[in-house]
């Protein structure tokens, strides 16, 4: 069995539960407001708790598919695509419903496209998927910093909004990065210290979400 | 009770609401006020706002005055509001 094996599938199963508790509070945002730009909150979400559910079963060897490292790949990348062009589409003051759907349909398109590919494609060369992966981690690090970049703004402007939300983010990209180490230079120490601050990104949203909902929640009663 | 059938209503139903809840209480009602800051249409505004009724959301079309679910309605709008803010989003 590969080191640290049971900590790496610990770590990736208790980031999948966060992820899917955090997806109940982005279904009632989308739900709330009733806007299709905002229904990359909850994908974005449940693809980055899908992925990481993923990853564990994969390490656990519980289900032999040698594929499942791409679809983890293409999900997790998924995932930050739809926060980004949600963040995107938010500061949008015109109608933007035409452009949101011809983009959402694009990239489902691409997604099932990449999913059928991953499960029916024969065996891809080792090298190919670390090229791969190199590219799709970089895209997703470029689509979180973008993330981080509007949520400050968006802090400026409305100074009265935590900075939780762009930390959280800036978590999720140092795990971005250090993935990048992990698949280049095999390091444990990448490896773990990118686990270890995905959890804290993702606590640090469910901390958001329970002060929104459920502080105010007591206060009102 | 009927239900909210179009999600894209709720945005609308929960603006009104906050706007009929958080006027203050001795100013009379003038509804083309109300339109101007909601941005919806004055046919549609009364349709809306019939609607509202219908659901149990304000308690008559003469006051305006929110009932106990219009309340609870608006309260748990402006949570999901707070909590997209906290995350960074904008929301017009």
């Amino acid at each position: 069995m590969p080191l640290y094996e049971v900590e790496r599938i610990s770590l990736e199963a208790i980031s999948a539960i966060v992820c899917f508790i955090l997806l109940k509070f982005m279904i009632r945002s989308y739900q709330a407001t009733g806007e299709n730009r905002y229904l990359g909150l909850p994908l974005g979400f449940g693809f980055l708790g899908a992925s990481y559910a993923f990853s564990a079963l994969s390490y656990s060897q519980i289900f032999s598919f040698s594929n499942w490292g791409w679809i983890q790949l293409f999900i997790r990348g998924f995932a930050f695509l739809f926060l980004a062009i949600t963040y995107y589409f938010s500061k949008s003051e015109k109608n933007v419903k035409l452009l949101w759907n011809t983009s959402f349909g694009v990239l489902i398109i691409m997604f099932t496209s990449l999913i059928l590919f991953a499960i029916f494609s024969p065996e891809i060369s080792r090298s190919d998927y670390v090229l791969y992966y190199i590219l799709i981690r970089v895209v997703s690090l470029l689509c979180v910093f973008y993330i981080i970049v509007h949520s400050l703004a968006r802090h400026v402007k409305k100074p009265e909004s935590t900075l939780l939300a762009p930390l959280g983010y800036v978590l999720l990209a140092i795990d971005q990065y250090s993935s990048l180490i992990w698949v280049v230079d095999a390091s444990y120490f990448a490896l773990f210290v990118g686990l270890l601050t995905r959890l804290g990104g993702l606590v640090l949203f469910l901390l958001i979400a329970q002060r929104t909902f459920f502080r105010s929640k007591r206060k009102g009663e | 009770m009927k239900k909210i059938r179009r999600r894209d209503k709720m945005k609308i139903y929960g603006d009104l609401l906050r706007e009929l809840h958080h006027r203050p209480k001795d100013e009379k009602i003038v509804i083309t006020q109300i339109q101007r800051k909601t941005n919806v249409p004055f046919d549609r505004l009364k349709a809306y706002l019939q609607e509202l009724l219908d659901l149990g959301l304000i308690e008559d079309d003469t006051s305006l005055i929110l009932s106990e679910k219009g309340k609870q309605y608006l309260r748990e709008y402006e949570k999901v509001l707070d909590f997209m803010s906290r995350m960074g989003l904008y929301y017009r």
